[in-house]
């Protein structure tokens, strides 16, 4: 029977045994060479609490304690295996780590595993993220990860015929937003060009960017467009005030 | 009473409730934070009497000052973005007190929604993003209300990490003093607590009832039929769990107690239901890519189980996410035989109907694809046709001046349409030119 003994139910990927051993040695190291993995991993009592009130498991073949588990045994093959896929389907609500009478984090260890995942630009995880390009694209130019022209009824008709309504006259809507600071369609709120240029800055020394191109390299250029342009706009700015 | 050698570190004695983990991680993150500010390494922004500061508990027992006045808003892009109604009535109710704020545009988002989504982050970068949003909160004397639940959850585990970890710090210092976003003498600004804004209105809560009996009452409106499911978001309290409300009237201290106790205090129905501790289905990801998910989950733990068990009227949330997946997720339940149709808002919203606010022009209840015609019937705000006519004849003149290009009659329309309430102030010298996003002919100043 494929798959492995202990409860991990999927059986691993003709892609997976294809890498070689060292390469998953190399991509797990780095999972547990992050500082807060000895924060989120303790001990184990094999319980079930995570994953008895985990969402995801509900609804996807995701299990909190499978990962815990893994982790605990240093099972390399399928840690590595779970890292294409299988940690997507968590939800990030954290309730197996209030639940867990070891304060173990799971939600916690696969946003390390997600983060790596990214860093290595695994051809899965640029297939999860292709359809998040929108908030991608939004959140590195402007910092708000949402905005009103986001939220448009084609993209959402299983949300109703309220929609609809809702997003005519859109501009006039927010407009008559009773807060200042709010009256903005692109962005959740209107963001100063010189904190959108900190930011940029963040992003830079901090190598989002860079994680970026080697996620999605399209994206990038669009993304790196509108920075540069960003940019520029503030150094005239900065020029006109010093020459008045 | 103290507690080692941290000022930020109170407990209550006696315990105000059973306490079933005494031995917080939290003792040793105010002991830590305290020894970093006396070596000199960061600047605690404090909570002074100025800030009008509320005592509260934390599920361990200790004490947490809630600043009420003064504030700093720290806005949630999904709230400003999707449910504009939610930070519209924090203000409302900051502007009936006569609580001093700032609402300005020298924030970025925490960006953590993303990273929950997409990994596309990381721990230095989060860290950097918070500590230049605090500095900024600090150079204008305003202390930070946090209003999204996730920033308040990553804010709280981003301020663990910088505390515990001087690795951490020594990667982030760099990065500020280029943005020139540390103190003069090179500290990092940390404030001493984190607080979202269910923790502000839980503080006000009394001030909340006080204005329904003045205000709401005397306009006819009446919330104690009003059935209530609560829904506490996993961000406020599951993560970083022992940094959050808990209140010996709740439930004797053994859940949340924001949102509810507001609730109770206005006098309607909390009713308790049996997945109250489950999340909505949000997932970060997944209501945007994965939605089959978000809707199954939503529908089959959250709406059928409130219908079924408690014939809820309304389901009380305080957090982005999580309104927005109940009200946008009900409507498709019509595919199988599951639509369960209740009202869903948060809990700043909720009280803001109640206390008399314009269920369009402040709630702004347009953008929610919820039921809550039913509720506003019920809670006798039954000029709510005439109501939204009102704020739909706003908007098509509003429509209609941009359209003719008068922007000059547009600007004096909302001279006055703002002085009907002053609904926030604007931190001076921002002129539109120096917008990141500037895409209106309206934008004030």
């Amino acid at each position: 029977m494929e798959g492995h003994p202990y409860g991990y139910n999927i059986p691993i990927s003709e892609k997976t045994k294809s890498v070689p051993w060292e390469e998953k040695v190399r991509v797990i190291e780095e999972v547990k060479s992050d500082f807060r993995y000895e924060e989120f991993l303790f001990g184990c009592l094999n319980c079930g609490v995570c994953t008895a009130s985990c969402p995801s498991n509900r609804f996807f073949d995701y299990s909190p304690r499978e990962i815990v588990q893994r982790f605990l045994e240093e099972d390399i093959e399928v840690l590595y295996d779970m890292m294409h896929e299988y940690i997507w389907a968590c939800s990030q609500c954290f309730t197996c780590w209030i639940r867990c009478p070891f304060v173990n984090n799971p939600g916690g260890l696969v946003i390390i595993m997600r983060e790596v995942a990214v860093r290595n630009a695994f051809e899965a995880t640029k297939d999860l993220l292709k359809p998040y390009g929108r908030v991608l694209l939004k959140v590195m130019t402007t910092g708000n990860q949402l905005s009103a022209d986001m939220l448009q009824p084609d993209f959402f008709p299983d949300w109703g015929p309220k929609m609809l309504d809702n997003m005519e006259n859109v501009r006039a809507k927010r407009m008559a937003i009773p807060f200042d600071v709010g009256k903005s369609v692109k962005t959740a709120w209107e963001v100063s060009l010189e904190t959108a240029i900190e930011m940029y800055h963040i992003w830079r020394e901090t190598g989002i960017f860079e994680m970026l191109e080697k996620l999605d390299p399209n994206l990038y250029n669009v993304i790196m467009d509108i920075v540069e342009e960003n940019e520029e706009r503030w150094e005239e700015l900065m020029e006109e005030e010093e020459e008045e | 009473m103290g507690h080692g050698k941290s000022p930020y570190l109170r407990y209550a004695d006696p315990a105000p409730f059973p306490i079933l983990n005494k031995h917080s991680h939290y003792d040793h993150l105010f002991e830590e934070m305290h020894e970093l500010e006396e070596k000199g390494e960061i600047l605690v922004y404090k909570i002074t009497e100025e800030n009008r500061p509320v005592e509260v508990y934390t599920r361990t027992g200790r004490i947490k000052t809630v600043p009420t006045a003064k504030l700093w808003h720290h806005k949630s892009c999904g709230q400003c973005g999707n449910i504009p109604g939610y930070p519209a009535s924090i203000f409302w109710f900051m502007n009936k007190f006569g609580f001093d704020y700032l609402n300005e545009p020298h924030q970025t988002s925490c960006t953590a929604w993303n990273y929950h989504g997409s990994g596309t982050s990381n721990p230095v970068a989060l860290a950097a993003v918070w500590l230049r949003n605090m500095h900024q909160a600090w150079k204008t004397g305003y202390y930070p209300l946090i209003h999204c639940g996730t920033s308040f959850g990553s804010y709280k585990e981003t301020r663990e990490q910088l505390i515990f970890n001087k690795e951490l710090r020594d990667a982030v210092k760099p990065i500020l003093k280029k943005l020139g976003r540390l103190t003069e003498d090179g500290r990092i600004v940390i404030p001493q607590e984190v607080v979202h804004y269910s923790e502000w209105v839980h503080a006000v809560r009394h001030e909340i009832a006080d204005l329904y009996e003045k205000e709401g009452k005397p306009k006819g409106i009446d919330v104690s039929n009003v059935r209530v499911a609560i829904h506490n978001a996993c961000h406020t309290w599951k993560m970083m769990a022992d940094d959050y409300p808990y209140d010996p009237e709740v439930y004797g201290g053994q859940r949340p107690a924001a949102s509810t106790a507001v609730v109770k205090n206005l006098g309607a129905q909390v009713v308790d239901y049996s997945t109250w501790y489950d999340c909505c289905g949000f997932g970060f990801r997944h209501i945007l890519t994965e939605r089959e998910f978000t809707r199954s989950f939503a529908l089959q733990r959250k709406l059928k189980v409130i219908a079924e068990e408690i014939q809820a009227d309304l389901i009380v949330t305080h957090d982005t996410g999580c309104t927005t997946t109940f009200e946008k997720n009900q409507w498709i339940g019509k595919a199988h035989g599951m639509y369960n149709p209740v009202a869903v808002m948060s809990d700043v919203m909720f009280s803001a109907l109640a206390c008399g606010a314009h269920p369009f022009k402040i709630v702004q209840l347009y953008w929610n694809c919820s039921n809550y015609e039913p509720l506003l019937e019920k809670m006798g705000i039954t000029n709510w046709k005439e109501l939204r006519k009102e704020w739909e004849d706003t908007v098509k003149h509003i429509a209609e001046l941009e359209k003719e290009g008068k922007y000059d009659e547009l600007m004096e329309f909302f001279k006055e349409y703002d002085l009907y309430e002053p609904y926030s102030k604007t931190h001076d010298g921002f002129k539109r030119n120096r917008s990141a996003t500037a895409d209106m002919p309206l934008f004030k100043s």
